[in-house]
């Protein structure tokens, strides 16, 4: 269930609902650095960062009617992780297809006693699925509910993404694991 | 329960992204631009007119050879295509202010050129752009005397009257001059005034008060201004007046110039509060409060109100563009600024009385950045 927004904002989308192109652009100003540094860390490409939330914004405009009482922030982030995966993904179709054949990948970090990374070495390490789910998590403090929802996967899944992302940064930063 | 691994990739997380410190403003021209509403290309016309004159060719094959019409419709395609782009339909000169250019857009200017067309009765100024034509004003005034913008200094133009043109959204690219005199009939000099925040303007000298006559040339984007060299003697050549109602007891007349005023010395400022309210006497009237810090000599901080011929303002630093209600504006610039000294502006309700602008003073507020405020505000003649 979406979050209830506050009067102020209400108004804002209403005029957004209404054409106003004005009332879009503080939408924009309000939300659009989140955004760009949520696809930033998934991207690890400041461009592609850029393009993917300029998507996300051109959709939301054309999608804006769709939006009822509830704040805009889940919505957009929903749209921009859709756009950040999507446009990585038709980005690296040819090194997803490598990877997923194993043999013609070598770029890849094999194991932490081959090299120690440090945290944003090991991070362009990750698949970018797990990527978001760590951005989403970790930098945007979402819960895992929330998380799954603005990757519209199950929870479980999500959970499963967290976990083998950490065991893979532990893993290549060389870092133990010092759970209470 | 988070670990200290967690903590640390919490940590990193958060660094990296704060890299990103704002949001770019390419980026948000891109989605601006996106938004807009397309308008169909120079190019379907053209295609449609090449398509029916090869229909037209291959028509009269019954009166040609075959070689001749093959010759003609390889001359007319090649016509079409090669051709300039067609001079805008000539408009007829007006006596008014124009406002025009899209809003929205990114753009830079890169060049600027005045030649005479005396033999067609006006001299032109061609102002080039690499983007689109940015969102501009081009406010005619009964004087050569403008306001540098943001020094907010005067510089006297060469001629009796003037026009001034704000082109919004713009860089100018390096190595545009300055201005130059070229002397011609109407256009005696031109001058840029301003180049600050993406508003570049533009003062322009004239002989006497002539009409314009604005259009628009595409590849590369032209903004086109013709100035009547015969002196205008139309009943509404002269810039469009504010209202000329009773003045107040030691107050000046009203000008429809841009003004200048106040000064930066004796330490910065702080803008305590701004009133509006309609005067009987037939004006309405914005008052800037401002007090003196501990130490500072009272005193009015430097200003300038510049008039538009538009409600389109840029907010400052951000650069977005704000459309207020109505038809014209006011810009009104501090400089030298301490800040605004309250969090919340008091109305004082003596003088909201007969107030017409219950939201006048709500989004578009003082923007405070780095000691300088902008405010833009929407000025309409009030009821006589």
């Amino acid at each position: 269930m979406g979050m209830l927004m506050d009067p102020a904002l209400g108004r804002v989308i209403e005029r957004c609902r209404d054409g106003d192109r004005d009332a879009f652009e503080e939408v924009v100003d309000r939300y659009g650095l989140q955004l760009l540094r949520t696809a930033r860390l998934i991207l690890r490409d400041e461009a592609l960062a850029e393009d993917a939330i300029q998507e996300t914004f051109l959709k939301a405009w054309q999608r804006i009617r769709s939006l009822r009482d509830e704040d805009p922030g889940p919505w957009l982030t929903r749209i921009a992780m859709n756009e950040s995966i999507s446009s990585y993904r038709r980005r690296h179709r040819f090194q997803a297809l490598t990877e997923r054949f194993g043999r013609l990948s070598t770029a890849k970090v094999q194991s932490s006693s081959e090299a120690r990374l440090d945290l944003a070495q090991a991070l362009d390490q990750l698949t970018v699925e797990q990527r978001a789910a760590v951005a989403l998590h970790y930098y945007r403090d979402l819960s895992v509910e929330d998380a799954a929802s603005a990757l519209r996967i199950p929870v479980d899944t999500l959970k499963s993404r967290l976990k083998t992302a950490l065991r893979r940064l532990r893993d290549l930063t060389g870092s133990e694991d010092t759970t209470a | 329960m988070s670990d200290r691994f967690e903590n640390d990739l919490r940590d990193h997380l958060h660094r990296e992204a704060e890299e990103t410190r704002e949001l770019p403003r390419r980026l948000r021209g891109r989605i601006r631009e996106g938004i807009m509403p397309r308008h169909r290309t120079a190019l379907v016309p053209q295609l449609a007119l090449a398509g029916a004159l090869v229909v037209v060719a291959v028509a009269v094959v019954v009166f040609r050879s075959p070689q001749l019409v093959i010759n003609d419709v390889r001359t007319t395609i090649t016509k079409v295509f090669t051709s300039p782009t067609p001079a805008p339909t000539p408009q007829p000169f007006i006596c008014q202010d124009v406002a025009g250019g899209s809003t929205g857009i990114t753009t830079q200017l890169t060049a600027v050129r005045v030649a005479s067309h005396e033999s067609e009765g006006y001299d032109r100024i061609v102002f080039d752009f690499s983007g689109g034509i940015p969102s501009y004003d081009l406010t005619r005034q009964p004087s050569a005397t403008f306001i540098r913008d943001p020094s907010g200094q005067q510089i006297q133009l060469d001629g009796s009257d003037g026009i001034k043109l704000v082109l919004r959204d713009t860089d100018a690219a390096a190595g545009i001059p300055g201005g130059s005199k070229p002397a011609l009939p109407a256009v005696r000099e031109v001058a840029q005034v301003g180049n600050f925040e993406r508003v570049v303007t533009y003062g322009i000298g004239l002989s006497s008060s002539q009409c314009l006559r604005v259009s628009s040339l595409a590849s590369p984007s032209r903004l086109v201004v013709d100035v009547a060299t015969v002196p205008s003697t139309s009943t509404t050549a002269a810039p469009t007046p504010l209202p000329t109602v009773p003045e107040a007891t030691a107050l000046p007349g009203f000008a429809c110039q841009d003004q200048a005023g106040g000064s930066n010395s004796g330490g910065p400022m702080q803008l305590t509060f701004i009133r509006i309210a309609h005067q009987a006497a037939g004006y309405d009237r914005i008052v800037f409060e401002f007090a003196a810090p501990a130490g500072t000599t009272p005193h009015l901080s430097a200003y300038t109100v510049s008039r538009q011929a538009s409600a389109h303002f840029v907010r400052d630093p951000s650069g977005q563009a704000v459309t207020m209600r109505g038809s014209d504006g006011l810009r009104i610039v501090f400089h030298g600024f301490a800040g605004f000294l309250h969090p919340h502006r008091r109305a004082d309700r003596s003088d909201q009385a007969g107030d017409r602008y219950p939201d006048a003073l709500t989004d578009p507020l003082p923007r405070l950045w780095e000691g300088r405020v902008g405010v833009a505000r929407l000025v309409t003649p009030a009821a006589g």
